[in-house]
This record gives C-alpha cells, sequence and structure tokens, in this order.
C-alpha cells in the first residue's frame, strides 16, 4: 500500500479530562495518540513497556476504570472521563502495595520489564476474587508473559499478597 | 502511532448509519477497537473517520425480552461483561463460559461481542457458538432494520453480510429449553485456537431430539456440521454414536493447512473435539433433566 | 545487616522494579531526540541496483536518511567472529529483514513514513534459504569466503571459510572404527533442531549521541566492552571516545550479545548531527538474531551391557546470512556432543552454514540445547536394547570430577552422579507411574565463562558506604544483587550500605562480557578481589588507629574492632586522610594466568546441564502435559539460593518452550511467525504441575568461595529430559519442538509396529 505524506496540521485535536493515579489531567489529545505513547511520552509514566506490540504479552497493561487493557492497542481517547492506574501509582508514598511488596519478597521478578503489568493484572484478579486457586490464577494472568521466571514465584507472590490484603477467614468479596 | 484519523460521535443508530453512508470504506466503526487498531497499527488499513458507537446509549445492554424467551445483547457489551453478567450467566451459561476463554484478560476488558462477530476473524470463539446456538443478529442503519441468522451473517475471512451503512445493533439468542444443554471445545498451540467445537443437545425421555453443531477456526468461517447433526437425532443420550457424529463433523469441516497445522490434524482434532463436546452435552443435558 | 553468602536476601533492585521506577534504554529522554527506524530487506538474496532517498528526505520532519554510500568513509564491516557484516547492505542483501537504510525523523510515524518513500531497485538472485539449498553443490555463495577477515573477538583457531561454510569444527579421540567394532548395540539416527526467537521482552533499544569526535550510545547489550571496541574500530576511533552506558535490560539470553543495533544507530546519529534512538519492534528483533537451526546425525555405540563405547556425530547449523557468534555456537556445541560420559572413543564434525536466514548468534546453553536431548536420547535408546535403567546406565558412564571431558579441556569439575541422584529423587524414580506417563532425564554438560578477563573497582567513601564499579549487564539474572553480596561479605557491611550502579565503559572497568554464565565466578571474583583489597586497607588503617597489630582487628557489621573498642569506617577514612572527606580504592582483577587449574585451561568452568521431567500423554490431540518438571542447579555454592533457584526455574520454563512449540517458520526466507500472536512462548497456562528446583553446592568451582556460575543448564537439561519421558512412553522424537500434530503422526506412525518403531536402523 503506498502511503501517502501526511500534511502534518491536519490532525484534529480533542481536549479530554481523565484521571492517572489519583491526579487530574485536563490535556488535548490527538485521536490516534496510543494511550501507552500518551503516557510514556506525555506524562512521563514509563513503568507500562512496550514489547509485542499486538496485545498478547501484556507489558503494556494499566488499569483503566480497574480493569486491565494494553495501553499499546488503546486509544488515550478511551480514557477521557476516566480513571488509569499505571504501576507508578499503586504504591502509597513509600508504603508498597502488598503485591509489590510479595514481589519484592518472592523473587517474583528478575529483568523487571513484565512486572508492572504483571502486577497490575494480578490486582484487577484479587479485587474481583479474594482468595483465588492457582488455577484461576494461571487463567487470569495468561495474557502476561514473563520470559524469566518461569512463573512460579509469582503465582506464590499472589498467593501470598491475597492472604495479606484480606487474611483467610474474613468475607470474600463478591466474585 | 496511527496515521491521523478523524473520530465522530453519534448519539443515535441513524446518526452513525448517516456518518458510515457518507464516508463509505474511508470509514469504520470504532467499538472495543482490540481489533481494528491492530490491524491500522500494522498499516494493513486505514480508515480517515472512526465512528465511534460507544456514544450511543443503550448499545451496552444485556437483558432478558420482555416476552422472557430470549437473551438480548447489545453489542458493546465486551467479552469482560458477558464472562461476569448474572443475567448472561443465569440463562445462558455455556455462552458466559465460552466469553470467559475469548483471548486473554485485557482482551476481553476491551472487546466487544459486536466487534468481535463483525470482524469476523476466523478464529473468533463466540461466533462459532452463536452459529450452533442459532442466534439471530439485528442490523439496522438509518431508515431500516433486518434480523439475519447467524449463519448468514459470517460469509467469509473478515466479511459479513453487514453492509457499510449498517450496525449490529442486538444479538438475539433464543433461550435454551430445559431439557437442553451445550458444551464447547477448544484447542489451541498459539494464541488464536486451531480448531473449536460448539455442541448443543436437546434431550427428551433419554433420547437425542435435536443437535446443533458448530465447527470453527479450523478453515475461513465456522461451518454447522448438518449430517452430524442428523445422524444423532433420535439415538439415546447416553449412547449415542457420538465419534461418528466426529467423523461426519471432520468429513464436513473444510480445514486449511496453516501455521497451526495441517488440514490433516485439524479434521482430526474436529473429531475428537466433537465427540468430547457431545459427550459433555449429553451429561450436562441428562443431568438438567435428572435435576429438574 | 551484613547479607553475604547464603543469604535469600531480596533483590536489590526489586522495589525500583516494582513501582515502575527502574529505568531501560527505551525509557530515558534526551533532548532533540531524533527516532530511527530501519529499512529492511523484502528479498533473501538481491542485487540493489538503486536506493533512491530523495523523495524521503523531503518528507517534513524527516532529518536525515542513511545508507552504506554514507560510511564510505569507514571500513564498514564488523563481526565479532567473521567481518563479514556491513552496517547497511552495500551493493546485496542476504536475508530477508536485513537493514539497508535508515531514517531519523522527529518521531516514530514519519520515520515509518519515510521509509516507505525510499525507492529501492532489487535484482532477485538465487537463494539459498534452507541449510540444504546452502550445502549443495550449485549452490550460490553468500560470501567471498577466501577473502573474509576474522573478527576482533572470534576466540578460535584459523577459521577456514570455504563455500558457504564460515567455520568447521572437529574434535576427535580414540580409534573410532575399532571402538564401534567392539559395540554390541548401536544407535544411529538423523535430527532436527528449529530456528528460536529468544524473546528478551524488551526488543533492542540504542541511543547514540555524538559530542565532537565522541559518542555516547546508551544500549540495551550485555557485552558493552565488546560493542565498544567494534563500534571503535568501525568509525574509527580510539577506544575511550565511545562511552557505552548500560540500562537495565529486559532480558537477555544471549539475544543481545555482541553487537546488534548500535553500529546503525551510531551512523545515524553522526550523520543527522543529533542524538537518535533506535528501538526494535519484535518482528525487527526476530530477524536482528535467533537460536541456530540444525540438522545433526548421531551414532553411538556401546557393549550389550549398556556400558558407552563410542560416539560419532556430524551436525550442520544454520547461522543465517552473517556468522554473528555462529562459530562459537558451534565450537560450544562440538563440546556438548560427547555427552558428560567416559568413551573409548568419539568423533565430532561441526560446521556453521551461511544461508539466506536472518543471522543466528547467542541464546542460553547455546550448543548443549542443540545437541544434549540427541545425545540424551540415544543414551536411553541404549539403556532400553541393554535392558538397563535409563539411571543406572548414566550413573554407570557418568564422567567422575578430575576426568577428562575434552582432549586438552578443563577436568571435570562436577559432581554429575549426585547431581543425576537428586533428580532421580525428585522424579520418584522408579516409583509406578500412572497411564500413559513417562519420565526422562537429560544430563550434559556446557563449556562456560568464556575468556576469563574481568576487573572491578570498590570505592568506599567517607561515610563507609562502598560503591562497586563493575561492567556485568543487569538483565535479571540478578548480577547486582550478587556483587552486593559478595562484597558484603568481604567488607563486612550492611547491604543497604553498597551501592552497584549500571556498567558504563567510561566508569566502570572492563569486563569482557556478561553470558557464559560467567559474571558470578568471574567479574565476581573481580569484585571479590577488590573488596578484599579494602578490607586489608581497613584493617591497616585500624591497627594504626588502635596501634595494634593488624591480625588483632576484627571487621564487623561496617566498624573495625579491637576487643570491645569499635571505630566506624566512616571513622578510619576519616582518621587515615585526617579531614572529613577521602576514599579508599580497591581494584581487582581476573585474568587467564598459567598452569594447570588456573583460568588458563578453557572452559573456565563445566556448567552441568540437568533436568528431569514427568510427562502425560493425550492420546486423542497428541498434546503433552508436563507434571513434573525438575532441574539442579550445581553452583558450587549459591551466593543467592533464591536466586539460582528462580534463574533455574526460568531456563527450564524457556526449555519447555524449546521442546514443545517454539519454532521459527520459514518460507523462502520469509519469516511466517513474526508476531507474539503467532510465536508462542510459554504462559502460566504451559507450567508444569510440579515446578522443582534443587541446588548441588560442592564448592568446587574456580569462584570465590567455590562458586561456579548457573543459569543456562536447566535450559539444555529439560527438552532431553522431556523427549527421554516421551520415548519412554514409545513415542520415538527426531526432530523439536514435539507439537501435538507431531506425536499424533508419530503415534499414528506406531500403531501396530511399535517393535521396529523406535529402534533407528543399526549397521554392523
Amino acid at each position: 500500500m503506498r502511503v501517502e505524506i501526511p500534511n502534518g496540521d491536519d490532525s484534529p485535536h480533542l481536549r479530554i479530562n481523565l484521571k492517572v493515579n489519583g491526579q487530574s489531567v485536563d490535556t488535548s489529545i490527538e485521536p490516534r495518540e496510543l494511550l501507552l505513547d500518551f503516557l510514556r511520552d506525555r506524562l512521563g509514566f514509563t513503568g507500562a513497556k512496550r514489547s509485542c506490540d499486538v496485545q498478547v504479552c501484556g507489558t503494556c497493561t494499566v488499569l483503566l476504570d480497574g480493569r486491565p487493557v494494553s495501553a499499546c492497542c488503546t486509544l488515550a481517547y478511551e480514557a477521557r472521563d476516566r480513571e488509569l492506574l499505571t504501576i507508578e501509582g499503586l504504591a502509597k508514598g513509600d508504603e508498597l502495595h502488598p503485591l509489590q511488596q510479595s514481589f519484592v519478597e518472592q523473587t517474583a521478578l528478575q529483568c523487571g520489564f513484565c512486572t508492572p503489568g504483571m502486577i497490575l493484572t494480578a490486582k484487577s484478579l484479587l479485587e474481583e476474587i479474594s482468595h483465588p486457586t492457582r488455577q484461576q490464577i494461571q487463567r487470569y494472568l495468561k495474557g502476561n508473559l514473563c520470559r524469566c521466571t518461569g512463573y512460579w514465584n509469582i503465582l506464590v507472590a499472589v498467593e501470598q499478597a491475597a492472604r495479606r490484603l484480606q487474611p483467610e477467614g474474613q468475607s470474600e468479596s463478591p466474585a | 502511532m496511527l496515521r491521523p484519523f478523524e473520530i465522530h460521535e453519534p448519539g443515535t443508530v441513524e446518526e452513525a448509519s448517516v456518518l458510515l453512508a457518507q464516508f463509505g470504506f474511508d470509514a469504520a466503526i470504532y467499538a472495543g477497537g482490540t481489533e481494528l487498531l491492530l490491524i491500522m497499527k500494522e498499516g494493513l488499513a486505514h480508515f480517515p473517520h472512526l465512528v465511534n458507537i460507544k456514544t450511543i446509549p443503550g448499545l451496552d445492554e444485556i437483558a432478558l425480552s420482555t416476552e422472557g424467551d430470549e437473551l438480548q445483547i447489545g453489542p458493546l457489551a465486551t467479552h469482560w461483561e458477558l464472562e461476569r453478567s448474572p443475567t448472561v450467566k443465569k440463562h445462558a451459561p455455556l455462552f458466559a463460559e465460552v466469553e470467559s476463554q475469548v483471548a486473554n484478560t485485557r482482551v476481553r476488558a476491551m472487546g466487544t461481542i459486536g466487534g468481535n462477530l463483525c470482524f469476523a476473524e476466523p478464529h473468533s470463539d463466540p461466533a462459532t457458538l452463536l452459529l450452533a446456538w442459532g442466534a439471530t443478529l439485528e442490523l439496522s442503519s438509518a431508515d431500516a432494520q433486518r434480523q439475519l441468522p447467524a449463519a448468514d451473517f459470517t460469509l467469509g475471512m473478515f466479511e459479513t453480510a453487514r453492509q457499510p451503512d449498517e450496525i449490529l445493533t442486538r444479538i438475539r439468542l433464543p433461550l435454551l429449553s430445559e431439557n437442553t444443554a451445550g458444551a464447547y471445545r477448544k484447542f489451541s498451540t498459539h494464541e488464536r485456537p486451531m480448531a473449536t467445537v460448539a455442541a448443543l443437545l436437546e434431550v427428551k425421555d433419554g433420547m437425542i431430539e435435536h443437535a446443533r453443531l458448530a465447527v470453527g477456526s479450523v478453515g475461513p468461517v465456522p461451518i454447522r456440521a448438518s449430517e452430524a447433526e442428523g445422524l444423532l437425532r433420535g439415538q439415546g443420550a447416553e449412547e449415542a454414536a457420538f465419534s461418528t457424529a466426529g467423523e461426519l463433523a471432520a468429513s464436513a469441516s473444510d480445514p486449511i493447512d496453516d501455521l497451526h497445522g495441517s488440514a490433516e490434524y485439524k479434521r482430526h482434532l474436529v473429531r475428537v473435539l466433537t465427540t468430547q463436546a457431545l459427550e459433555q452435552a449429553a451429561k450436562r443435558a441428562v443431568g438438567a433433566v435428572n435435576e429438574g | 545487616m551484613t547479607a553475604g553468602i547464603g543469604h535469600n536476601v531480596p533483590r536489590v533492585d526489586a522495589r525500583s522494579k516494582v513501582t515502575g521506577e527502574a529505568l531501560f534504554t527505551g525509557d530515558l529522554k534526551l533532548a532533540g531526540l531524533l527516532h530511527g527506524k530501519v529499512l529492511r530487506s523484502p528479498y533473501p538474496h538481491a542485487l540493489i541496483r538503486r536506493i533512491n532517498t530523495d523523495r524521503a528526505a523531503l518528507l517534513p520532519g524527516v532529518m536525515t536518511v542513511l545508507t552504506s554510500t554514507d560510511l564510505q568513509d569507514i571500513d564498514p564491516y564488523y563481526g565479532h567472529s567473521i567481518k563479514d557484516r556491513p552496517v547497511l547492505a552495500i551493493d546485496r542483501v542476504r536475508f530477508v529483514g536485513e537493514p539497508l537504510a535508515a531514517v531519523a525523523a522527529q518521531d516514530e510515524i514519519t520515520a515509518e513514513q519515510a521509509l516507505s518513500l525510499i525507492e529501492v531497485e532489487y535484482e532477485d538472485l538465487p537463494a539459498a534459504t534452507t541449510l540444504d539449498e546452502a550445502l549443495s553443490e550449485a549452490a550460490p555463495r553468500l560470501h567471498e569466503t577466501d577473502t573474509l577477515r576474522p573478527g576482533l573477538f572470534h576466540g578460535l583457531g584459523e577459521l577456514h571459510p570455504q563455500g558457504n561454510i564460515c567455520y568447521h569444527h572437529a574434535i576427535s579421540r580414540g580409534d573410532l572404527a575399532e571402538a564401534f567394532k567392539q559395540s554390541e548395540i548401536i544407535v544411529e539416527q538423523e535430527y532436527t533442531f528449529p530456528a528460536v526467537y529468544q524473546y528478551a521482552m524488551e526488543p533492542h533499544t540504542v541511543i547514540a549521541a555524538w559530542e565532537g569526535k565522541s559518542v555516547t550510545v546508551w544500549a540495551s547489550c550485555q557485552h558493552p566492552y565488546l560493542v565498544r571496541a567494534e563500534l571503535a574500530d568501525l568509525f574509527d576511533m580510539p577506544v575511550a571516545n565511545v562511552r557505552i552506558i548500560v540500562p537495565f535490560l529486559g532480558g537477555g539470553f544471549g539475544s543481545k550479545s555482541y553487537t546488534k543495533m548500535e553500529p546503525i544507530t551510531v551512523g545515524l546519529a553522526r550523520k543527522a548531527g543529533r542524538p537518535v534512538r533506535i528501538a526494535n519492534r519484535v518482528d525487527e528483533a526476530m530477524v536482528t538474531t535467533r537460536r541456530h537451526n540444525m540438522r545433526c546425525w548421531m551414532r553411538t555405540g556401546a557393549q550389550a551391557d549398556g556400558t558407552l563405547l563410542a560416539r560419532d556425530v556430524r551436525f550442520w547449523m544454520d547461522t543465517g546470512a552473517y556468522a554473528d557468534n555462529g562459530p562459537r555456537v558451534v565450537a560450544t556445541a562440538a563440546d556438548a556432543a560427547p555427552g558428560p560420559y567416559r568413551w573409548k572413543s568419539f568423533q565430532i564434525d561441526a560446521y556453521c552454514v551461511y544461508t539466506n536466514r536472518p543471522p543466528a548468534g547467542s541464546y542460553r546453553a547455546f550448543g548443549a540445547t542443540h545437541l544434549q536431548w540427541i545425545g540424551e536420547s540415544q543414551v536411553d535408546e541404549i539403556a532400553r536394547q541393554a535392558g538397563a535403567d535409563p539411571v543406572e546406565i548414566r550413573i554407570r558412564n557418568l564422567l567422575r570430577p578430575g576426568e577428562e571431558v575434552r582432549p586438552g579441556g578443563k577436568l571435570l569439575d562436577a559432581d554429575l552422579v549426585g547431581d543425576v541422584q537428586k533428580i532421580a529423587t525428585a522424579l520418584d524414580w522408579g516409583s509406578p507411574k500412572p497411564p500413559d506417563t513417562g519420565r526422562g532425564i537429560g544430563v550434559g554438560l556446557l563449556a562456560a565463562g568464556a575468556r576469563p578477563v574481568s576487573t572491578a573497582i570498590v570505592r568506599m567513601e567517607i561515610d563507609g558506604h562502598a560503591t562497586i564499579l563493575v561492567s556485568s549487564t543487569e538483565m535479571g539474572q540478578g548480577v547486582r544483587t550478587v556483587m552486593s553480596q559478595l562484597a558484603s561479605q568481604e567488607l563486612a557491611l550492611p547491604i543497604d550500605h553498597i551501592k552497584v550502579p549500571g556498567g558504563d565503559t567510561l566508569i566502570t572497568p572492563y569486563d569482557r562480557s556478561t553470558g557464559a554464565s560467567r559474571s558470578t565466578t568471574l567479574a565476581g571474583m573481580a569484585v571479590h578481589r577488590a573488596a578484599r583489597e579494602i578490607r586489608h586497607q581497613l584493617l591497616e588503617i585500624a591497627s594504626q588507629a588502635f596501634e595494634v597489630a593488624p591480625g588483632t582487628i576484627e571487621l564487623r557489621d561496617g566498624a573495625a574492632w579491637h576487643a570491645d573498642q569499635s571505630l566506624s569506617y566512616s571513622e578510619l577514612i576519616q582518621f587515615h586522610f585526617g579531614f572529613t572527606g577521602g576514599e579508599l580504592i580497591g581494584r581487582g582483577e581476573v585474568s587467564p594466568g598459567g598452569g594447570k587449574g588456573s583460568y588458563a585451561e578453557g572452559p573456565v568452568f563445566w556448567e552441568v546441564c540437568i533436568g528431569g521431567a514427568e510427562v502425560r500423554l493425550n492420546r486423542d490431540t497428541g498434546r503433552l502435559h508436563i507434571t513434573r518438571l525438575v532441574s539442579v542447579a550445581d553452583v558450587g555454592q549459591a551466593v543467592n539460593p533464591h536466586l539460582v533457584e528462580a534463574q533455574e526455574m526460568g531456563a527450564s520454563m524457556q526449555g519447555l518452550g524449546n521442546a514443545l512449540f517454539e519454532e521459527m517458520v520459514f518460507d523462502e526466507g520469509q519469516i511466517l511467525n513474526g508476531t507474539l500472536l503467532d510465536y508462542h512462548i510459554p504462559t502460566t497456562e504451559d507450567m508444569p504441575d510440579q515446578f522443582i528446583s534443587r541446588l548441588a553446592e560442592n564448592e568446587d568451582g574456580p569462584g570465590p568461595y567455590g562458586i561456579k556460575g548457573a543459569g543456562e543448564g536447566a535450559l539444555a537439561g529439560v527438552p532431553a529430559a522431556i523427549v527421554n519421558a516421551l520415548a519412554d512412553i514409545g513415542v520415538p522424537v527426531r526432530e523439536l519442538p514435539i507439537t501435538p500434530e507431531r506425536v499424533w503422526r508419530a503415534l499414528k506412525d506406531t500403531e501396530g509396529e511399535r517393535d521396529d518403531a523406535w529402534g533407528p536402523p543399526s549397521t554392523p
């Protein structure tokens, strides 16, 4: 296919409001902007990474209104009037989120490239199912690839975080 | 980064249809974007105009019809919602089960059932199930509306009966009778499945009254395995010739050689999966009757 | 607390990695940074008749377009083994994906659009896109092999390229014909190994910025010093004018060893006069480097009781259009080919072959992964024919510590029998198996360590905190944690008082490379020695301060103690300098040295590659399910046991992928599965039910405290174990990966003719 020479200025801009990691952002975007580029290049949140670029690997995972999405294949426009959580927004100041703490303790990371996406997906899982079975974790995290760990320690870390977030015996949140 | 485009935000189906008619091949419907943005990023297609139908209220509703005989699903319902919807889980648990197997967590969170069907990617899980189910799709344009059986909707690889100015506005699933049960079997070695089979069996007094079988992923479009369906009618649910039905489904299917596997192997898988799906469906149907 | 060796301290980089603070090359921002994109060949083999970049250069936002004509002022060829590769194709392209032009523009989309405006006229040439084609008489020649020059770091003998064979490696011992004559059991077969993609999740990313006659390069590279040398050589400048900075790597696994995208980026930045970043996409990473596909013929002979006698191996590895690390991969594979057994005779002939495919280079446990499953499946077959148990036959034939592995090499420095027994125990070897379930073991050796040249500096600052300057690349293996622990041990200093920044050739001293499981052993030894120098200085200063002999002083928790008196390191340094400033500097180095038992003998150590698998076969679909996966890390002594186990699991999982489904599929040199949609790597759903990682700590390594490296072995051990587990159920494997379809076909073939289905044709 022939690629035409674009006219640099014909791309329309939209004003959007959104919340990123609890902070309000009021900015102007191009419709074609991908959420991943918007976060990394415009807002400086580089925790979400680009790898496969086809929604398979999960390194670009961010939570959009609490649900994990592939920022590489989502328009920034989608975030209008919604809330985004990136890995940078997970810890409360110096206090790590229980998932972060468990990933540190269980050596559930090596190169760290998949880690932000893995943790955010796991967060979404634990909010839905407070004490998932190992199989449930495996199914939920199937779309987050890790080439370093072989996943074992990741599963252990998620289970540990689940226990810390809600000690066994307390009432389950509705699945 | 993508090449520039404009996003349109119609408030009604009519407005959307007018926009689509106006821009013709320069426009695409934007819903979940999971398939559309992929091909745009790869440079396989470019649309200067995206018509965002998510600004049309009500298109994501999931509800029982007023007559209570069918499940009506808005095209913008995401796989995520369908997988979890109490209404779907109660009235069409198999559908929820299949939705929970679509791609991965993130794709399910963004991707819509309507987008999945309209994109007609040959490995679609719901397309295969809806074919077996006998679902009806409602297509609307500015001045017309028509109802199309799922079987007539998918025409080929990435090709459907939807006209450029039409919008899929509803997916209608007739509720299964109490003595009907189904099963879905899937075999994958890659991100997308290599072979899928959906089976529905209606069982009365231990006999199969009606069988519906669809085979997906192995070829360009899902197909119905009518010969196998015919064979099963009137057989005892617990001792029916499921493996013969599997063989008939295998020969009815028209697999292609590709990266996933050879046509020969896929045909074999269709036989295996069909047999397994039928056995499971029969067990469920008999169980449902016994429980009832 | 001090957290010396043997402690499971959390990774020192863990916190920054769970919070998103850890920076990778692609996260860096530079003022005026341009985005580079590379035009790649659509043909496997073609002449470039003409390149017209005029239209591309005119596109608004494009700063510069680079082709080989812009590099005529330098000798534009590089390649650490063989200098066979131009920075950008000159007159001819040799593989689909070969870079022939590059664009620097204000953003990526403009750069991409500019690529489409470059007009190239090709003239198709006959191509050799498979090993068979490349080795045939009529094959087109990829290179003028007589004029090829050796690279800066081939590290092998004479290369003797000939035809499309760029390197031949041969090893032999004993009288082969005689040994086979004595063999009552002979197993012989041909095997195929696929091309595999390393998939480091961060694709290659490079930023280059020139300032006058110097260039700074931020690169996702494993071996900054080797890249520096090649860039200095290419652009004809002193090595000190090239500064390589290595942020965190999003995985390496060999895919970022040696020079990859750096020359193009540096060339593009040179012409643009501005900093440029090139970030590969996954499809580009796949044509940048990969694992060698291979064809192999092997014959093994044994006595009727299973005593191994002879092995004859010939194999051909497809290194693609440029040698990259091919010759070294072939040599290492040849070392792995005999397996870890006592032989009367063996003969290995190994060939590295040019084809019109993307270049192949390093990938974790290269060579061993290629050969071990083959050798081990023949050992199991011999066990079957001899009526012997696979564990028992191994124990009988395995080399013992101190025995010769290959002629002229380092003697065996590992307890293989103990390792095999650990695997057998973890597999419940000998216990009853459920139906359609098989168990297998694979054991082998990998020549590890590469060239033993490493240096390190430890600085102890005025406040008693230490900074370790070492050029090992943190790519996930945990090297910064390990170095911290080694220094903590020697300095008696709490680990949070120790800092290990990344490699920066302007600051951190020479280290040959990060790969071949070498860093803990070699760079670790350099750090150990550098820390020891500081230790001596501290003791010396303390003896002056306390006015006692150094031997009466103990270093503990960041302070020097004499009886119940103590002075903190900070106080000692202030005492030494008589001022509130100053620092201690320690240096350490490792070099080959001479004589026996030193680093002079290759390899630095033999890495044990061992795995065990229990698999369940679904006869309906041919799918294998791994019910148990076991590995043993024979590490001498684990600096951080948890890190070692975690790395072993990662290697095991890659081995599972290599064994069961990973394969780059080519058609006429064009890759067909160039995205993660079609190239499947292991997910959480591919995990074994039980995943066991064990340690063997016999303090028999050449590093400090008897340490030796780890992290690769399981990748070679696991495929061998899976192959043998499947053979245990009666399904022979001669080709990887073992896809369900291949298993299904093997099952169909064996139906009704089980007896002669395995038994490869024996020759008298």
